[in-house]
């Protein structure tokens, strides 16, 4: 049988499929940790992922928007897999995960950088554990004789002092939101956001009562609701710039987000420049490529967009 | 190439007609009175020398008609004798030795239209004679002299489609000296043969065969291949086509492109390769097979994610290129060989058999990809469903072909190719697997074949004979249950196989429709390209210049295909090697002062033409391709303002030939208009085998039923005729024009309908299909007529024509005042 293309929309998972004699490929989105924010489809080399907005029912709360990917789009090249923040999307190749785009470097990884020094943890902390909002935080304790602890609290003192801290994050799942790093108070964790970027709400173009914006977002605690004036404010230090807010937002220009910088594992790609062009903007890509002093890609960016005299 | 005028008699000459009657022995004179014959003529205007012989055709016999036309200084002859389909082109030559133009000469046949049809009634059979030399004459007074016309030649050919049949014409020819242009439109040359694993009967490796013959493509200095490359259009004739191709990007610039591979390597992206019947992959930037010619690298861009890791790799050679467009190139060529080859049938409507939805059920084609070492499982015959190698395969034959809800014919290769697949799985895995082959019939009649056969049979192949009704999945182990009716034993059956191989049909080529508008090709009721004669022209295309090789044509498996190539260049050879084409003057000319199409949209020629030898611009008068046309005369039938004339078959001269058949005791007669190819040589078939039939018939020949104009039938019952009768080719595909016959059979309907309606009885105009075989067809047609014509009764006739006569003169009149 030659090649059978499958699509299954399931309620918790998407599914793409390429069936050959003997290749599978499966690209598969988990319902579950998508968020709706527009990463993937801008990302995709193909366009061929559609952000769909999903209709608001008065008196409910905004729905996150639902993604849609193309099969006959579809390239199973995996990019979307590589950008997703939330590590949503998964390209296998006959079960395996399998990112080609990464081992040739066609498209560079997102740099999730987290460092954890346990030492610094008192013994029976879980602040981090609990602040994470998508509970992707499992601490663990070790007693001295290598046995794990439940309670460090039912121990004696003195092997209290000798309990090691494990601290497993789901890295691959991880937007980098630091919301663990603030909880943390000893400072045991250090995240830096791999995408960098500005984000504000003009409360005075937001209709009154929306909070569409607040509804969707992933992260406890970027956006909050003010008693002062019921009206949606930014905590700038929690947003990972996903963008899953302004996606929903029905008025133009109330929220505006850009993204300014990405850190990522060095590349020289054009798919990525493409993308990075419209994760951030013209202006940010020719930042990059002049800090890399790829004066060739700069000037097809450059081509592509009427230049503006900033990114000249 | 000018159009030639309409040539003009000249005014003021005076006619000078010579008569030649010959004795043919007694084959002539012992029926007909010579004497009277010889009296009769002398009495005819314009006819200055009478003169007999015992046989025209020997030497002393032309020798007095080229005295003749010196001492009488004839300026016409007439030669009453035999079949002008015999002798016609003989006399040509006498005249012209004598200095006269060839084409003032004419025949009247009275041997296989006279003596020979009607020997017991001499009497009768002298009358038809004189006035076959009366229409003779007729015509002969309104003959121009006309120039045989020459076209120069491009001395180079086109070959479209680079499988095995069109390489191997494309190496024919370019040995034998000429330039060639190899057109593929895929992005290798090697076509079906070159995805096989083996071929049978001998079990060599195809690609090993195969790809030497490609590489010789490739390296000739006198080929040029243009690959991945369209026909855009074919303007001119034969032996000077211009053609227009356009080379698809590859956005990779093909003399720069080593073909080091380095890009495929470092490229992320793979996607299905249609050239593995998609059971494999293949990078965004890569070639279908590694042995691809010429080997030059492409980017698909509809997977191509641009990251521009390959142009890094490339480095200096530079040879990718993102921006590439479509080039159009344009070449001139004297002949063009079509070896399009054809397409395998997937049977996705056929539910029944499981296709697309068992992961289990394949194709042959798609076998061929498993077995073959260098294919996508490494030669491993595995199966989708679970990678494991099956145990029990089950092969059916005739998938979609000799079905007469789908393709009715039989698809030649299959049954052998089936035996191929069963020797080489017996062969590789012993008892280890067991085949079973439900077929209709094996067909094995070929060099080497039938023993193939037996060597499968030997093998230990399970044959059943029956037609598989249904496939059913287990859907656990993805197993298979066959469903047939063994009609040796007239038993159900059933088998539980873990692969089925279904042998489908091969189907014309996508894209022939678009190559048969092009090139003004025809095709077949089963959608294959129409050779010019199925048994004498197999390899020629009914446009001049144009030729088929391989399966395009009909399937045909490799050897054959080969054969046809070399077939095909040598006819291809004929045109391309002189360095003048001679046509027939025959042909249509448009009087450009009475063309419609000047003043108001007309174009009616350019649509009825068979060959696409008019053309029509807006405001301008239609143009006739001299090259191009066949003279059949349709588009002189059909022009509603008669401004098309047929050089040697005028208007005025047929209706000269019709006035003087019906001069005398019209309504006694029947007006036969009979067809060169088809129903003349019937008629003269008839004379020949001496069936004999009622001498009351006067028969016209034109070339083609088509160029029948509907005056001709008016003026005919005009004038009185008893009985009229139109002789063409059999419907659907003997026309020797093509469609002639359609266009006559369109256009004398209608008429006939009319006719009939103004009381006329419907026997009085009858259209018959008699093939050049069929003797004995009209002279029965012809009897059939005559009682008829008898029954109905010379008053009756009379009566009938009385009330017809003014409407169909008012019909006439009008005509001639448009
Ligand atoms: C499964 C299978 C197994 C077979 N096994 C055998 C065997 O063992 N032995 C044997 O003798 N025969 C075998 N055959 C038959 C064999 O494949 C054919 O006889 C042979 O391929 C015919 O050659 P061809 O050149 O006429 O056509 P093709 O091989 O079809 O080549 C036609 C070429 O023309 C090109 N083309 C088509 N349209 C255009 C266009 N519009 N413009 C430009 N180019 C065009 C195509 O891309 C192709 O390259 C097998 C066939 C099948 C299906
Ligand atoms: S640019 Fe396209 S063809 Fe080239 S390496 Fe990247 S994906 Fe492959
Ligand atoms: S219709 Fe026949 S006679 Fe007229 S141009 Fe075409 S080929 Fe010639």
């Amino acid at each position: 049988m030659p090649l059978k293309t499958v699509k299954k929309d399931a309620a918790d998972a998407l599914t793409l499929e390429w069936i050959l004699h003997v290749k599978r490929y499966k690209l598969a989105l988990d319902k579950m940790r998508c968020v709706g924010c527009q990463i993937c489809s801008l990302a995709c080399p193909k366009e061929a992922i559609k952000i769909e907005k999903q209709p608001k029912v008065q008196g409910q709360k905004a729905k996150k928007a639902l993604v849609d990917i193309d099969l006959e789009k579809c390239n199973f090249c995996g990019i979307c897999d590589v950008s997703c923040p939330y590590g949503a999307i998964k390209l296998t190749l006959n079960g395996e995960h399998v990112l080609s785009v990464l081992d040739k470097e066609s498209y560079p990884e997102l740099i999730r950088d987290i460092k954890v020094d346990t030492h610094q943890c008192p013994k029976d902390c879980v602040e981090c554990e609990d602040a994470c909002p998508l509970s992707l935080i499992k601490i663990t304790r070790v007693g001295y004789d290598g046995n794990p602890v439940e309670d460090v609290a039912t121990l004696p003192p003195s092997q209290r002092k000798r309990v090691q801290i494990n601290l497993d994050i789901q890295k691959e799942y991880c937007p980098t939101c630091r919301v663990c790093e603030f909880k943390c108070a000893p400072g045991a964790i250090k995240v830096r956001k791999f995408i960098e970027g500005k984000i504000a709400i003009d409360q005075k173009k937001c209709p009154d009562g929306c909070t569409d914006c607040l509804d969707v977002c992933p992260i406890t605690g970027a956006l909050y609701l003010s008693e002062k004036d019921n009206k949606v404010y930014v905590n700038e230090l929690f947003c990972d710039y996903c963008g899953a807010c302004k996606v929903v937002c029905p008025v133009d220009d109330a929220l505006t987000l850009k993204r300014t910088k990405i850190h990522h594992t060095p590349v020289r790609s054009g798919a990525w420049n493409k993308a990075l062009e419209k994760l951030t903007s013209p202006v940010g890509t020719v930042k990059e490529l002049k800090a890399h002093s790829s004066q060739k890609a700069k000037e097809t960016v450059c081509r592509r967009f009427v230049c503006e005299e900033e990114i000249r | 190439m000018s159009q030639p005028e309409t040539p003009k008699q000249s005014e003021n000459e005076e006619l000078r007609i010579g008569v030649f009657i010959c004795h043919c022995g007694l084959n002539i004179a012992g029926t007909v009175d010579i004497k009277q014959l010889v009296e009769y003529s002398k009495t005819i205007p314009d006819v200055v020398f009478v003169k007999e012989n015992r046989y025209t055709c020997a030497d002393p016999g032309q020798e007095e008609i080229r005295k003749g036309i010196k001492e009488h200084k004839l300026n016409r002859v007439v030669v009453a004798a035999c079949s002008p389909r015999m002798h016609e082109p003989t006399f040509r030559r006498t005249v012209s030795e004598a200095g006269l133009n060839p084409f003032l000469y004419e025949m009247a046949n009275i041997r296989e239209f006279a003596s020979w049809c009607h020997p017991s009634t001499p009497q009768e059979a002298t009358e038809r004679a004189k006035d076959s030399i009366k229409m003779a004459v007729a015509k002969a007074r309104l003959m121009m002299p006309l120039q045989t016309i020459e076209v120069p030649v491009t001395n180079k050919a086109l070959v479209v489609g680079g499988g095995i049949a069109g390489m191997n014409a494309a190496l024919d020819l370019a040995e034998m000296g000429f330039k060639v242009y190899l057109l593929e439109n895929t992005e290798s040359i090697g076509g079906h043969m070159a995805a096989l694993d083996k071929t049978f009967p001998t079990l060599d490796c195809s690609i090993c065969i195969e790809g030497p013959k490609m590489v010789d493509c490739g390296r000739h200095p006198n080929i040029e291949i243009i690959a991945n490359a369209d026909l855009v259009k074919v303007d001119g004739y034969v032996g000077n086509f211009k053609v227009k191709i356009r080379k698809n990007p590859r956005y990779v610039i093909a003399e720069r492109c080593t073909g080091c591979g380095e890009c495929r390597d470092v490229c992320p992206i793979e996607f299905p390769n249609e050239w593995d019947m998609n059971l494999g992959t293949r990078k965004a930037i890569s070639v279908p097979f590694d042995q691809a010619v010429p080997l030059i690298y492409t980017i698909n861009k509809d997977y191509c994610i641009e990251c521009y890791k390959c142009v890094d790799v490339c480095g200096a050679r530079e040879a990718i290129n993102f921006e590439q467009q479509p080039e159009e190139v344009d070449i001139e060529v004297g002949a063009i060989i079509v070896s399009t080859g054809f397409d395998v049938y997937l049977p996705y409507d056929m539910p029944l058999l499981g296709y697309g939805k068992y992961p289990n059920v394949i194709t042959s084609m798609e076998f061929e990809r498993l077995i073959l070492a260098a294919g996508p499982t490494g030669g491993k015959v595995i199966r989708q469903s679970d990678g494991k190698k099956p145990h029990t395969i089950v092969f059916i034959q005739c998938v979609g072909s000799r079905d007469k809800n789908k393709y009715p014919y039989c698809s030649n290769f299959c049954c052998m190719y089936t035996l191929k697949h069963v020797v080489q799985l017996k062969e590789k895995y012993k008892e280890d697997i067991e085949v079973y082959v439900f077929y209709m019939d094996i067909r094995s009649p070929g060099k080497g074949y039938e023993e193939f056969y037996d060597r499968a049979r030997q093998n230990g192949v399970n044959f059943i004979h029956g037609r598989v009704g249904r496939i059913n999945e287990d859907p656990n182990t993805h197993n298979l249950i066959i469903r047939a009716e063994d009609q040796t034993l007239d038993l159900p059956i059933e088998v539980e196989a873990d692969m089925v191989v279904l042998a489908t049909a091969a189907i014309p080529k996508k894209g022939s429709d678009e190559i048969a508008r092009i090139l003004n090709l025809s095709r077949g009721a089963d959608g294959f390209f129409m050779e010019s004669h199925p048994k004498l022209k197999p390899m020629d295309a009914p446009t001049d210049g144009v030729f088929y090789a391989g399966a395009c044509q009909g399937l045909k498996d490799i050897p054959f295909s080969v054969s046809q190539g070399s077939g095909a260049a040598s006819r291809a050879a004929t045109v391309i090697s002189k360095p003048k084409w001679k046509i027939e003057p025959i042909i249509s000319v448009v009087d450009e002062s009475r063309c419609r199409n000047v003043t108001a949209k007309c174009g009616i020629c350019e649509d009825k033409c068979p060959y696409g030898a008019i053309k029509i611009e807006p405001n301008k008068p239609a143009k006739v391709i001299t090259a191009s046309c066949h003279g059949c005369g349709t588009c002189v039938a059909e022009c509603p303002q008669d401004a098309i004339t047929q050089l040697h078959f005028t208007d005025a001269q047929i209706l000269a030939q019709i006035r003087a058949a019906l001069e005398e005791n019209p309504e006694d007669k029947i007006l036969a208009i009979l067809c060169n190819w088809c129903c003349y040589a019937g008629a003269d078939l008839a004379g020949t085998s001496r069936f004999e039939y009622p001498p009351s018939v006067r028969a016209i020949r034109v070339m083609c039923s088509g160029r029948v104009d509907r005056d001709f039938i008016l003026e005919a019952l005009r004038l009185g005729a008893g009985m009229v009768l139109i002789g063409a080719c059999h419907l659907p595909y003997d026309c020797h024009y093509i469609s002639g016959n359609y266009k006559m059979k369109a256009r004398t309907d209608a008429l006939k309908n009319m006719l009939t309606k103004l009381g006329m009885s419907p026997e009085r105009f009858r259209v018959e299909y008699v093939s050049a075989a069929e003797g004995i067809h009209y002279a029965e047609l012809i009897r059939e007529i005559d009682e008829q014509r008898k029954a109905l009764g010379k008053e009756k006739i009379k009566a009938e024509n009385a009330k017809l006569r003014s409407i169909i003169e008012n019909m006439l009149r009008r005509k001639q005042q448009k």
